[in-house]
């Protein structure tokens, strides 16, 4: 099982296919250094240009931007409490507050050295428990799967944190756009009005693009970020080798965060965000002074950082093996292997072991690059980054998702669907309903549609087919916890503070 | 500079246009639209069969493939029914699927929009079930299925396609009746077959030849035993007179100018005979059955009056 990956090792080696990856983790902490521009819109952009790369090339530069940016997003968290990306908002906490003691070099040497901690960690989750997964997964027959996008579905809604019935909204506007295009058993037409081009429903990266690049782009062109006064100007950097070991007394925090991570990752819904939250939480409870936190805590920096890059290999487990994506990042990078012919899937550890390894070692790598090109001399200069003219990037953004989307199919209709949705993202965001639902609503909800079809075909129209075998059962016990589990804490919570008060 | 470039391209476009009027064909590129992504299996095929048919049809002509996918091939498909009756416009063509969309779709084709010029691909339907069903020969499966009717799930390929047709055929023949599972394509049919969650499938010969292990394939639906799978016994040896497979080839739009149509089903012709040729198809898993010409058309009308039989008898939609 696991002689494939040591046979892929040499591939993921080659120059070009090691030369993306570098190019993608630098690509990422641009991308994730950039306030507004997260790793998802940076990697849905880029899908529809891999198409002419080799697979590993193509992979190589996603699995490098998604390490890349979840640690880009904490250089101007530490410097202007301006988090890059949503996973890096607790990173602000302690990181901001030792940049403007002078100490922001050393913050940045944190997040860069428990972001790798944390990737590394992931990477080696990704790899062991990728493949036996993959053998189970053929006892994942139509009910199973169902059951698997529903919770999907439920965990996405209820475990997002805020609001709950905005993300209920968000989740069955995904679902209503999956249901456009031939319907999965019959090929009866549904939303189609009589135009080929949705007959096949819509492909996921052209939501995605629109969804996820466009409102960040007129973000960025609409507001001016203001750098002036920044903690930027006097980091204080030593060099890493001689700060290094005043960081080894994290390493509980370390191995804590990133269990947090990687358990947060292989759930579907949750992301980054909130495994760095959580595990930050977790630090502050373990720690034996907590009353320093949140006034430059370099520990925060370390449990928030390491956290939230635990979570990308780790997103990829339900992804590969059962072809089923939890994050909204992970289902960009299905689509990326699809574009590739690659189906995910226990096949594809079968037909394509030595891409699907190749992968998994891109993320170690990758990892363990963020280091060496992420580490104290680049940080200066990524700092400066931050000073770019945004319209001009805003522009090329731009630019980049047109062509992106039309190159898919070569059609215009494409485009203009994809600016369609890039429209209602931005009334979305405005309004502050959440984006991961409707990107989750779209693939889940076409999951469990088909699935529940199939089921009930292969049980002759009888419901009990669904909950005859121990694996559906354990899915819907799971479902059940996610929809009743918050509900009753907030019970138990309020009952506490009634009676604190008599 | 760019003026140059300019004048160069209004010159070369005149040449090629006043050229066709009395040069030979082929003197330009000609194109072949495939209406599947590239790297599947019909666009597989068309790019394999591409430089054989630029060797055929002579004049150092290049073949350029275009990829126009949507709506299982019909986009494509459409594009070259409406294209210019000329030669320099080819394309894919899938059978039953694309007769099948007659029927059951609105198209904006149908039998008569074509010049049929080769079938290259004979898929062969077989019939496979999964370990855990213990109906490991076509005697017990026939025997289990009319013992109880219905209770036997079949899990194939999408409806109206030729995993249906088959099913069709052996419903008919040997008066069963079985539960048809439709997946979206036969790939994730076979995962769950090779899970127990379906007892039957009805695969291709080339989606099934690398996982003899896993399951139990009964029989081929072919005249003769396929060299994909020597050891695998017809459905005719086992007394059901059952032949059903999807096909691939190449159409162009109808009213092909005479020569045009002649020298064009005479390269397909060499296929034939080309070792080569056949070397390169069995690589990528293609079945070959080159069928040109009159005796293509006869096929695809063969095929239609099966759809229509089933579509009429048991409509899917």
């Amino acid at each position: 099982m696991y002689s494939d990956l040591i046979q892929s090792l040499p591939d993921v080696l080659a120059w070009a296919n090691l030369a993306a990856l570098v190019i993608g983790v630098l690509a990422g902490i641009i991308v994730g250094a950039m306030p507004g521009l997260s790793a998802t819109m940076a990697i849905s952009v880029l899908v529809p240009f891999t198409f002419g790369l080799e697979p590993l090339v193509a992979l190589g530069l996603m699995a490098g931007i998604y390490n890349g940016a979840m640690y880009g997003g904490a250089i101007p968290a530490v410097l202007l409490r301006i988090p890059g990306t949503p996973a890096a908002v607790a990173t602000t906490f302690d990181g901001y507050p030792m940049a403007q003691r002078g100490e922001g070099g050393f913050a940045l040497q944190v997040a860069v050295v428990s972001s790798a901690f944390g990737g590394v960690a992931s990477a080696f989750a990704l790899m062991l428990l990728a493949p036996p997964l993959s053998r189970v997964t053929l006892l994942f027959g139509p009910a199973e799967v169902f059951w698997v996008a529903v919770f999907g579905l439920c965990s996405i809604i209820f475990l997002l944190g805020g609001n709950v019935a905005k993300g209920l909204i968000s989740a069955c506007f995904g679902v209503f756009v999956s249901v456009v295009g031939s319907d999965p058993i019959f090929g009866n037409d549904r939303y189609t009005f009589d135009r080929l081009e949705l007959l096949d429903g819509i492909h996921i990266v052209i939501l995605l693009v629109g969804l996820y690049a466009l409102p960040p782009v007129i973000d960025l062109l609409e507001s001016p970020l203001k750098t002036e006064n920044s903690a930027g100007d006097h980091l204080g950097t030593e060099p890493i080798w001689r700060t290094f070991p005043r960081m080894l007394r994290f390493w509980k925090t370390w191995i804590r965060s990133a269990l947090i991570g990687i358990w947060i990752g292989i759930l579907p819904g949750a992301g980054g965000s909130m495994a760095a939250f959580m595990s930050y939480n977790e630090a502050r409870r373990a720690s034996k002074t907590p009353e320093t936190w949140g006034h430059g805590e370099p520990e925060g920096v370390a449990a928030s950082e390491t956290a939230n890059n635990a979570d990308t290999a780790a997103a990829l487990i339900p992804a590969l093996t059962l072809g089923i994506p939890g994050t909204a990042v992970a289902a960009i990078m299905l689509g990326g292997l699809l574009i590739h012919g690659l189906q995910p899937g226990p096949m594809l550890f079968r037909n394509n072991p030595d891409i699907v390894f190749g992968f998994m070692w891109q993320f170690l790598f990758g990892a363990i690059l963020l280091v060496f090109l992420g580490g104290s001399l680049a940080t200066n200069s990524f700092a400066k980054l931050l000073k770019l003219p945004r319209p001009l990037l805003g522009s090329v953004i731009i630019v980049l998702m047109l062509i992106g989307v039309y190159s898919i199919h070569g059609r215009m209709f494409d485009v203009y669907l994809m600016l369609g949705f890039g429209a209602i993202g931005y009334v979305m965001d405005k309004l502050k309903f959440p984006l991961p639902p409707v990107v989750l609503g779209l693939i889940l909800g076409g999951f469990a549609e088909e699935n529940l079809r199939l089921a009930l075909r292969i049980g002759r129209g009888d419901w009990i087919v669904l909950f005859q075998n121990v694996t559906s059962l354990v899915l819907v016990a799971l479902t059940v916890a996610v929809v009743v589990g918050p509900m009753i804490k907030k019970r138990i919570v309020k009952a506490r503070k009634t009676e604190g008060k008599v | 500079m760019q003026r140059i470039f300019k004048t160069l391209a209004v010159a070369t476009a005149f040449v090629a246009v006043t050229g066709t009027a009395y040069a030979e064909y082929p003197d330009k590129p000609v194109k072949v639209i495939v209406g599947y992504s590239a790297g599947g299996g019909t666009d597989v095929m068309a790019r394999t069969v591409a430089p054989f048919l630029e060797k055929y049809l002579g004049d150092g002509v290049s073949i350029v493939v275009k990829n126009v996918p949507g709506a299982s091939g019909q986009i494509g498909v459409t594009e070259v029914a409406n294209s210019d009756k000329d030669g320099y416009t080819l394309g894919t063509y899938n059978l039953p699927g694309m007769m099948a969309r007659t029927l059951d779709r609105k198209a904006d084709y149908d039998a008569s929009s074509f010049t049929y010029l080769a079938n290259v691909v004979n898929d062969p339907n077989v019939i496979v079930t999964s370990k855990k069903s213990g109906l490991d020969t076509m005697e017990k499966l026939l025997a289990e299925a009319k013992a109880n009717p219905l209770a036997i799930t079949v899990g194939m390929s999408s409806l109206g396609g030729d995993d249906h047709f088959l099913l069709n055929k052996l419903q008919t023949m040997t008066g069963t009746e079985f539960t048809i599972v439709p997946f979206r394509g036969s790939a994730p049919a076979r995962t769950a077959l090779m899970g127990g969650h379906v007892a039957m499938g009805i695969l291709n010969i080339s989606e099934v030849s690398a996982f003899k292990d896993e399951i139990n394939v009964l029989g081929v639906a072919l005249e003769e035993r396929s060299e994909f799978a020597p050891d695998v016994p017809t459905f005719k040896e086992q007394g059901v007179d059952l032949v059903n497979g999807s096909m691939r080839g190449f159409v162009a739009p109808a009213g092909l100018p005479d020569d045009v149509k002649t020298k064009l089903i005479a390269a397909f012709d060499k296929l034939k005979d080309d070792a080569e040729f056949k070397a390169a198809m069995s690589a990528t898993a293609n079945p070959v059955q080159v069928v040109t010409g009159d005796a293509f058309e006869a096929l695809n009308a063969d095929l239609l009056d099966l759809a229509k039989k089933v579509w009429k008898e048991s409509p899917w939609r």
